[in-house]
Parts: C-alpha cells; sequence; structure tokens
C-alpha cells in the first residue's frame, strides 16, 4: 500500500515536472539568427536542397570526419574483442552448439525478394542526400539491415570480409582525398566546389556532395555489415 | 468527396490498429497476440496508406511501395518469430487445440 503510494506520488511529481515543460512551450514562429543564414546560405552558395547535408558534409567537415573515423574505431574494437576467438567450442571447454536451423521457405522467400528491394532503396537515399532527407550515413546503416537479412535467413552464409574491408578502406581514403583536393583547388577541406555546382535540385548537382555521400554509403555499409559479421557465432 | 472517403478509409485503418492493441491485451498466449497484431496492423496500415493516397493522389506511387513494403515484411517477420518462440518451446494456450506444425513433424517422422 505504502509502496504504491510511493508510486503515485513518484508519478504525480514527474507529471507536475514534464506540465510545467509542456506549459511554457511556445512553438518559436521564426528561425534563429544562425539557422536563418544557414537556410539562406546552403542554397546559394552550396546548391544543395538539403540544407542538414550542406551543413554536414562541406561546412562541419572535420566533424563528419571524426564521426567516421569513431564507427572505424567501433568496428575495428568488435573485431578485435570478437573476432580473436577463433578457437574452436570445444577447446574452450563448451558445449558444441548444434548446427542452426535452417530457415523456413517463407523466410527465404522472403528475404529473396526483399533483399534486392531493400538495397536499391539504400542507393536511393544515398544518391539523393543532397535532394531529400537521406545520406550517406542513412544509406549505409539501409545496407547494413539488407546484410543483416541475409545473416538471419541464411545462417551458413559466409561474407567475404576481406572484400568489405578493402571496399571500407578504399572508400576512407577517397573521401579523404577529395577533402584534400578541395583544400587545394577550392575554398577548403572536402568543399564541394571543386565539381561544378549544376542546376538546383537536379539530380547531379550540389558540386561534389553526391560523390561524398557514395564514398560515405560505401564506407559506412562496409563496416557495420563487418561488425554485424563478428557478431555471429565464430565456426 | 476525396477527402471524404480518405477520411473514412484512415478512421477504418485506426480501429483496426485499436482492434491489435487491444488483441494484443487480451490474447492469452504468444502466438495468438502475434497473430492479433500482425492480421490487424497489416490491414490497418493499407488502409491508412489508401486513405492518405485519397488525400494526396500525387503520392500514390510512393504509398503504394510502402504499402507492398508492409505486406511484405509484417507476416514473414511475424511467422519467422512465431517459429522461433515455437522452436524454444514456448507454450500454447490450452483453448486453442490445435498444433498444425506438431502434426506435420510426426507425419514427416512416421513416413521416414
Amino acid at each position: 500500500m505504502i509502496r504504491s503510494l510511493f508510486t503515485i506520488l513518484a508519478i504525480v511529481l514527474l507529471g507536475a515536472v514534464f506540465a510545467t515543460i509542456a506549459i511554457g512551450y511556445s512553438e518559436q514562429q521564426s528561425l534563429r539568427p544562425l539557422a536563418e543564414s544557414y537556410v539562406q546560405l546552403v542554397p546559394r552558395d552550396l546548391g544543395a536542397a538539403n540544407v542538414v547535408t550542406g551543413i554536414l558534409l562541406p561546412y562541419r567537415a572535420f566533424d563528419t570526419l571524426g564521426e567516421v573515423a569513431v564507427l572505424f574505431m567501433v568496428a575495428a574494437s568488435v573485431g578485435l574483442i570478437l573476432g580473436a576467438g577463433h578457437r574452436r567450442p570445444e577447446e574452450r571447454g563448451e558445449d558444441v552448439q548444434e548446427a542452426a536451423r535452417p530457415s523456413s521457405e517463407i523466410v527465404q522467400t522472403g528475404s529473396q525478394i526483399l533483399a534486392p528491394l531493400i538495397s536499391i532503396f539504400a542507393a536511393y537515399i544515398i544518391m539523393n542526400g543532397h535532394l531529400s532527407a537521406g545520406g550517406g550515413f542513412q544509406g549505409g546503416a539501409v545496407i547494413a539491415s539488407c546484410v543483416l537479412l541475409i545473416l538471419l535467413t541464411y545462417p551458413e552464409h559466409q561474407i567475404n570480409v576481406a572484400f568489405l574491408s578493402i571496399a571500407e578502406s578504399l572508400a576512407g581514403a577517397l573521401f579523404v582525398l577529395t577533402g584534400i583536393i578541395g583544400l587545394i583547388a577550392a575554398g577548403g577541406f572536402l568543399d564541394n566546389h571543386i565539381l561544378p555546382l549544376g542546376q538546383f535540385g537536379a539530380f547531379f548537382s550540389a558540386g561534389a556532395i553526391p560523390i561524398l555521400s557514395v564514398l560515405l554509403g560505401v564506407k559506412v555499409g562496409c563496416e557495420l555489415s563487418v561488425i554485424l559479421d563478428r557478431f555471429r557465432p565464430q565456426p | 468527396m476525396m477527402e471524404l472517403v480518405g477520411s473514412i478509409l484512415i478512421l477504418a485503418g485506426a480501429a483496426f490498429h485499436f482492434s491489435a492493441g487491444l488483441g494484443m491485451l487480451r490474447m492469452p498466449d504468444a502466438y495468438t497476440r502475434m497473430q492479433a497484431g500482425t492480421k490487424a496492423t497489416t490491414l490497418g496500415n493499407t488502409l491508412l496508406l489508401a486513405g492518405l493516397a485519397f488525400y494526396h493522389p500525387g503520392w500514390s506511387p510512393k504509398l503504394l511501395i510502402i504499402a507492398y513494403f508492409v505486406l511484405m515484411t509484417n507476416p514473414v517477420s511475424s511467422h519467422a518469430l512465431a517459429r522461433a518462440a515455437y522452436s524454444i518451446g514456448i507454450p500454447m494456450f490450452g483453448g486453442s487445440g490445435i498444433d498444425a506444425l506438431r502434426d506435420r513433424d510426426r507425419k514427416l517422422r512416421s513416413e521416414t
């Protein structure tokens, strides 16, 4: 009885705290000065319809590169921790797990239909990063979800980790190289003016942003796929 | 007129979603809860998307793709989940009475 009383009291107090926030909230009618300058500057200066991508890739390039580096370190450390145990289960003194049950026909057929669709969707997200919501990071995550679907459907399927690692490293090196070209040929690191801006809103526009998006997408997709593969029980 | 039809479809979809929620709360075991959630949300989502298509005819192709995606993924994923639950031995509600998978396995075993 006392306990439920305390629970009710806690809920009421929490409700009071949130109620003051909710009552005091008023939606902003206009943009803040910084947001407004970005909203005006990105389409005019960078030629990108998606302001977020415009900020993320050319303006805050070092930040993005830091995020990519963090993801790379996560992939490397997951590989180090989970991939090191290549000894056989008997040697570790554990019970040998029986072979994974094959997935049912419905799941196999469903994933065969879905995997190409998800890949096309991922490519769409990556290629439209400068026009609408999306970009390299998001598309890469969708690619990894496709890989996860394949791993769930065919537990015995061997993913070519070496190829993924090479593709990932290549994409990362090209990303940095594009940034350095921007440093030499245009205004600064990862500047997108190394290519013509093109017509605003067209598929090929916004300078180097689509190229950077594709490289980011390949890199993130490969990295997350390798991480997913590491989480499988090693043979 | 179009908006009225769209509103009715969206309302019907919401009613199916409500029945899905009710089924999740009221059904006796994991399997019946799963089928209540899956069937009702699949139809509810399709109705919602159809209603949206009446509101914004320009969105129809994209909504069609989304509906196809939901129709593909929702039943398959709940099938996989239910099978996984069955294979780790989550008990069935006694009142359902029928276990087609067990019957099929027995039949296969007796044939070999």
